[in-house]
């Protein structure tokens, strides 16, 4: 079972996103540290750390078995993603998605699992609503942004 | 102290359709309530329609869950129901979870972490789902008591309407301190009837307001929680005085018996066993109403609408026309485990909404069957309100009642309700001449000086007609086996009005 690419687009997305952001900041920071955050704070606050917890642990275990390099990484018991080591290099959505993930793309693949569980337990409405939350300069409403391809 | 000077409580409305009414008309704003019950007694659902129904981008509300089950999962369900709106999170609703703060610190943490975010978001509106989580926790009596007395003088200060959440049973009502502290406590309870599940909700207290006081109905639907008042929500309406006009049945030779017909607003029992006619009498007064410009409500348990439109038809009483018109409803209410109120509640909300003035129940049988076994045992008092809170706005109703033939009683109903009805109209079989004939009798007519004549009828392919004049050459027709008595030179009508001593 993978994600579907709509979600990978979001996933894209995001650390795109953070990407930029992240630039910023001295040392730079992983854009997979940062979505994958924001998310569990968001989550955290709205549903509390142990939900956070389960769905972070289920979306590894899935993203594990796409990225082997995953293999390190653990969630704490506050959630927060630990031994993570990242590529961060490829965000571009104009990749070829066929293709074997690459360097880089356990993030993508650990943010789209997650966000995918956030999508099949609280809908796409309610998950929106926490990204548009977690990013409040961002865009969430319209359908086809939301998925990617921004209008 | 005058009108004037006395402080206005402003009533939220609750978002949970039907309970307005039940308490008072709205919930007091800045009040501290209590919603209590059984796990799965529908707490939750009740108070996020609350929430859903006042929180606004400037007035939010805060909705702590403390939760036994995984917030996510209740987020999960509660989207279900029609009435969760996603675009109001999180700018008018926040969904705070305070579970890792219960479980690793005290109350006085909570209390902290709560005070913190109402600071932070001024909410209108404030939820603790559910408190009793954290009342398990080992802690005297007293924390307890201080948390929620600290809690309930804190949010009221910060002019927030608050409720917290708990699963209690029926025994911890009494001596229980913390009901002392809230302003507003609703108990939701559910029980299981034989084979049906009842859930009844009562305030058993709220302050500053005029509740309707009792048990009341409520069901849970995808449109969440739906409370059916005791009063049906017409303790507020004026009941309209009883009217002089007659209503035609149809019949002509029937309204000369009802002295001109049924007196508007009056209750009619039709009473008869299979096959004497019962509905198609109310099928004929319903569509005399019709012809009349008088709207109406059929409200049938036992038949589809359509099949008791086509029997219309085959009477020659088109009843499609009608109800394309939008002046007449055939509800169907055959669904079981009804309660009274929630039928009574649709019956209500379709003469509401087309302004009928009669009402046809046929059958009180199948009405009773339709209900819900716990129900049953109330089945009496219930059509008291029913009818009772229906005439008082000037609708007309004729029941129809099916009693079993009996050949040595002569039985109205098999409901005792007799009594309930202005007007009693029998119908039955009897044995003539080696033919199973029919006949009927008003039996009762409150306010009107019926015909005591027994009259023959049939039922024609243009509905009941009655045949010639009173059966005078037969004795003892309502036992269903009369006899004859030539008595033809006697057939002479009598007086129709019962001579009084001293008038003329």
């Amino acid at each position: 079972m993978t994600t579907p690419p709509k979600t990978r687009d979001l996933a894209h997305r995001l650390l795109a996103y953070e990407a930029v952001a992240g630039k910023t900041s001295e040392p730079p920071e992983s854009p997979t540290l940062l979505v994958y955050e924001k998310l569990r704070q968001s989550l955290s606050a709205v549903a509390g750390v142990t939900s956070f917890y389960s769905l972070a642990c289920r979306a590894l275990v899935l993203a594990k078995s796409e990225a082997s390099s995953l293999g390190a990484a653990q969630i704490a018991a506050d959630g927060s993603l630990r031994d993570f080591v990242g590529f961060e290099a490829q965000t571009d959505m104009d990749r070829d998605r066929t293709s074997e993930y690459r360097a880089g793309e356990q993030g993508v693949i650990l943010i789209a699992r997650l966000l995918g569980l956030l999508f099949l337990f609280l809908g796409e409405a309610l998950t929106l609503s926490l990204l548009r939350n977690a990013w409040p300069g961002e865009a969430f409403d319209d359908r086809n942004s939301v998925h990617g391809s921004k209008a | 102290m005058s009108t004037q000077d006395k402080v206005k409580i402003n009533k939220l409305l609750t978002g949970v359709p039907g309970l307005d009414e039940i308490v008072g008309g709205g919930l007091p704003e800045f009040s501290f309530n209590i919603i209590a019950g059984a796990p799965g007694s529908g707490k939750t659902t009740l108070a996020h329609q609350f929430v859903f129904a006042n929180a606004t981008r400037e007035h939010p509300a805060l909705y702590f869950t403390v939760l036994g089950e995984s917030a996510i999962k209740m987020l999960r369900y509660q989207q279900q129901y029609t009435f969760f709106d996603p675009a109001k999170l999180p700018d008018s609703i926040r969904f705070i979870n305070l579970s890792q703060v219960v479980l690793e610190k005290d109350l006085g943490a909570v209390l902290e972490e709560i005070t913190k975010e109402v600071e932070k978001s001024n909410p209108a509106v404030v939820v603790v789902d559910s408190f009793r989580t954290m009342v398990r926790k080992p802690q005297s009596d007293m924390d307890l008591q201080s948390f929620i007395q600290r809690l309930a003088l804190f949010l009221a200060s910060w002019q927030a309407t608050t409720f917290l959440i708990g699963e209690y049973a029926e025994e911890e009502l009494r001596d229980n301190p913390i009901f002392t502290v809230a302003d507003g406590l609703f108990w939701l309870r559910q029980t299981a009837e034989r084979n049906s599940i009842v859930r009844k909700l009562q305030i058993i207290k709220l302050r500053g307001q005029d509740s309707v006081p009792g048990l009341h109905t409520f069901r849970i639907t995808d449109a969440g929680v739906q409370a059916f008042s005791r009063t049906f929500g017409l303790t507020a309406r004026k009941r309209n005085p009883p009217g002089n006009r007659r209503l035609s049945f149809g019949v002509p030779e029937l309204d000369k018996m009802l002295d001109g017909g049924v007196r508007e607003g009056d209750s009619v029992l039709v009473a008869g066993s299979s096959g004497t006619g019962k509905s198609v009498l109310a099928t004929q007064f319903i569509a005399e109403g019709i012809r009349h410009g008088e709207p109406g409500i059929v409200a049938v348990f036992e038949e589809r609408p359509e099949a008791y439109a086509e029997r219309a038809t085959s009477l020659g009483l088109d009843l499609e026309t009608p109800q394309k018109d939008g002046k007449l409803t055939i509800l169907y209410l055959r669904p079981l485990d009804l309660s009274v109120d929630e039928t009574m509640q649709s019956i209500l909300d379709a003469v509401e909404k087309i302004g009928a003035k009669r009402l046809v129940i046929d059958s009180l049988a199948g009405f009773e069957m339709a209900l819900s076994p716990g129900f049953r045992a109330d089945f009496r008092e219930s059509l008291y309100r029913m009818i009772f809170a229906l005439t008082g706005i000037g609708v007309t109703i004729l029941s129809t009642v099916e009693v079993d033939e009996s050949f040595t009683e002569f039985p109205f109903s098999t409901y005792s309700i007799s009594f309930l009805c202005d007007d009693i109209l029998r119908l039955r079989y009897v044995s003539i001449d080696g033919q199973l004939r029919k006949i009927m009798v008003v039996i009762k007519m409150r306010g009107g000086n019926h015909a005591k004549d027994i009259r023959e009828y049939e039922i024609t392919s243009k509905g009941v007609v009655i045949l010639g004049k009173r059966l005078a050459e037969y004795q003892g027709l309502i036992s269903g086996i009369p006899v004859y008595a030539d008595r033809k030179d006697s057939t002479e009508e009598p007086s129709p009005r019962p001579r009084i001593k001293g008038t003329t």
